[in-house]
């Protein structure tokens, strides 16, 4: 192993694991309020979408992440009035967002396909030479170094304020908080807005930082990854870090490992990340899980 | 999913223009309909489809064109064509490799329209194809890398290890290698013709292990360009010859599809009545295939050789000629013997001086 090789498995994990966590924590939140989103890919493709065209539109990238995290709020708001509201089932109600948000993104960022922006500015540590391995390992933009800060506010958020406190009764039982004196309903759309809210962000983080493009079903399937990563992560902030550089770390090493020409078949290579995946759900399949919320996936019907 | 979606939006719109008023415009000397897989502004092989299409159009006074893009290579495509058939469309270009058996189902419902489809081998007296013969062509590519690397290592991102994109990269080696032997080619494929966060990372890897040119075989090379571009590395295009200005500083040049002539000639021998339906392939000096305008970093002697090197393709050079010996020190193609044609979706294996594993 040479040390670029090394760099460049570490920074590829970093730079594609940034929009699988906060993918992550937003499910973690909105599951915490006892609420399964499947539509997780399409929030993500909507903030994708509308970053890259309110990038593309203004010229700031700082503009297009706002945008985006607005957005996936929004698209949320409307999947938590028909499961909180109008008590639909959870899991037809995600897929219907997701196909809702392929289909939306599409039709917002085709007008946007081929136009050319100048993406989130990448920060270096001052003082590094350019090209050389520490300038490969410390330049990310903004979004990157904010996805770590984000994950330890989530982690205060749900276990050590009282709105948190709210969240997980409600995640576990939502007839007790109501009887408690709080509104279900309400918590669950504050959880599913933020869930939105950092859904759009974790998309916008693919089309204005990692690829500068947009293009159709971009996510490809990372918004079910980071559904894995939110049993993988237990319900927990922080477990979510490490799922996310291990699940980014994973597509990045096997083409870091092409390009240092192993001698691997590429068929085998490009199957490596699933092949983790399950090994992983294996391996932590043998514990009893008891971490997933009491209520996930149940319609509160309410108590009256 | 999403591309059924919007083929039934487009499929419906198409409907309603048919249904309202035409009657206002002069009759069209001719309609020709052209159905992409994805969307033309992608500065790849969509954009070089609609580039080809526009200069038929600007050639053939009174040509009406009509087209729809993301048309899936599915059913859809072929009520998106009958749309345009009901329209009065009478040559319709299918660009899609997935689009051949709509479009050849439809050709025999509809004797009297004619088609023509991209990359395929299906025949009928009204439905011929066509498309680029790339393999040698990017010999000249190889040139210009060759003489532009310093690391000596070029990076190639391949999409899908078909037989024809392995063969793109051996030629690109094989072009390195004859003005720089001590080059060589890195390729990662990311297995899949447009998955764009792994042509990112791909990028990356590549330039990580030394590469200062990454070049690619994908749909859209939109972010390859612009990933080796944040990293001070230089590209070298494929698909359409636009992609230049994607990253004007760090272009090197470019190998494109141009379609123009072969779609002018065949809507006027549609007009005519003497169209021929035939397999037409064309590399570089042919008309099918040319290489882009240069960057502004290659100076003069490495623009003559590389146009040098494209006339000499042109003129019948085939880099597959034997003694050709693989990367593991087999020889593939035995003295005497050369490959081309069909062979192209042969390969299985990569030439002496790319670093990977083909299969």
């Amino acid at each position: 192993m040479n040390p670029a090789l090394i760099a460049g498995i570490v920074a590829g994990a970093v730079m594609s694991g940034t929009s699988l966590l906060y993918a992550t924590l937003g499910e973690i939140v909105g599951e915490r309020a006892g609420i399964v989103n499947l539509g997780l890919e399409g929030i993500m493709l909507i903030g994708a979408a509308i970053g890259f065209a309110a990038t593309a539109l203004t010229g700031s990238p700082y503009l297009g992440i706002a945008a985006a995290a607005i957005a996936g709020a929004a698209a949320n708001l409307i999947f938590a009035y028909v499961v909180v509201s109008r008590r639909a089932n959870q899991l037809a109600a995600g897929l219907s967002l997701m196909f809702f948000g392929i289909g939306l993104s599409a039709l917002i960022g085709r007008p946007f396909v081929g136009a050319l922006i100048s993406g989130l500015p990448r920060l270096s540590v001052p003082g590094l030479a350019p090209g050389g391995i520490g300038a490969r390992l410390l330049s990310y933009d903004s979004l990157v170094y904010l996805a770590l800060p984000t994950a330890l506010l989530t982690w205060w958020l749900i276990f050590r304020t009282r709105w948190g406190l709210s969240l997980r009764t409600v995640g576990e039982s939502p007839a007790a908080a109501f009887a408690a004196g709080l509104s279900p309903e309400l918590v669950r759309y504050q959880a599913l807005a933020f869930a939105g809210l950092l859904g759009g962000i974790a998309g916008a983080h693919m089309s204005i930082a990692l690829t500068l493009t947009w293009a159709e079903g971009m996510t490809a399937g990372r918004g079910f990854i980071a559904i894995a990563l939110v049993i993988f992560a237990k319900w927990n902030p922080l477990w979510a870090i490490a799922g996310a550089l291990l699940f980014g770390g994973a597509e990045g090493l096997q083409l870091q490992l092409q390009a240092a020409g192993a001698d691997v078949s590429p068929f085998i290579m490009n199957m490596t990340p699933y092949l983790l995946t399950l090994l992983v759900l294996i391996l932590w399949g043998w514990r009893r899980q008891s971490a997933a919320p009491a209520a996930l996936g149940r319609t509160f019907v309410g108590v009256e | 999913m999403t591309r059924s979606i919007i083929a039934t939006v487009c499929a419906a719109l198409l409907a309603a223009f048919a249904a309202g008023p035409v009657a206002a415009q002069d009759k069209p000397s001719l309609t020709v309909g052209a159905i992409y897989v994805g969307s033309v502004n992608d500065y790849g092989y969509n954009r070089a489809m609609k580039d080809g299409l526009e200069e038929m159009k600007r050639n053939i006074p009174g040509l009406k064109l009509i087209e729809a893009e993301n048309v899936p290579e599915s059913a859809e495509s072929e009520r998106v064509m009958e749309g345009m058939i009901q329209q009065g469309t009478k040559l319709i270009f299918a660009t899609s490799f997935g689009h051949q058996q709509f479009a050849f189902n439809l050709a025999k419902a509809h004797p009297d329209v004619y088609f023509e489809h991209a990359g395929g081998w299906m025949q009928a007296p009204n439905f011929g194809n066509f498309f680029g013969a790339t393999q040698a062509a990017w010999y000249p590519m190889g040139v210009a890398a060759g003489k532009m690397t310093k690391s000596n290592t070029l990076g190639f991102v391949v999409g899908v290890p078909i037989g024809y994109a392995l063969g793109n990269v051996n030629a690109f080696e094989m072009g390195a290698r004859s003005v720089n032997p001590a080059a060589q080619t890195r390729v990662v494929v990311t297995g899949g013709w447009s998955d764009k966060a792994k042509e990112a990372a791909a990028a990356n890897a590549l330039i990580d292990q030394g590469a200062d040119i990454v070049t690619m075989h994908v749909d859209s090379p939109a972010t390859i360009i612009q990933a080796a571009a944040s990293r001070n590395a230089y590209a070298i295009g494929f698909q359409s010859i636009e992609a230049a200005q994607l990253a004007p500083k760090f272009w090197i040049t470019g190998l494109g599809f141009t379609w123009g002539q072969f779609m002018t000639e065949t809507a006027k021998s549609v007009m005519a009545g003497t169209f021929k339906p035939a397999m037409v392939r064309q590399g570089l000096g042919q008309g099918m295939m040319a290489v882009a305008p240069f960057g502004s970093a290659v100076p003069p002697d490495v623009r003559t050789l590389v146009t040098a090197s494209a006339d000499r393709v042109g003129q019948g050079f085939n880099p597959f000629t034997g003694p050709v010996t693989d990367n593991t020190g087999v020889v593939r193609i035995p003295a005497g013997q050369a490959w081309g044609g069909e062979q192209m979706g042969n390969f299985d294996w990569y030439v002496e001086g790319v670093i990977g594993k083909a299969k």
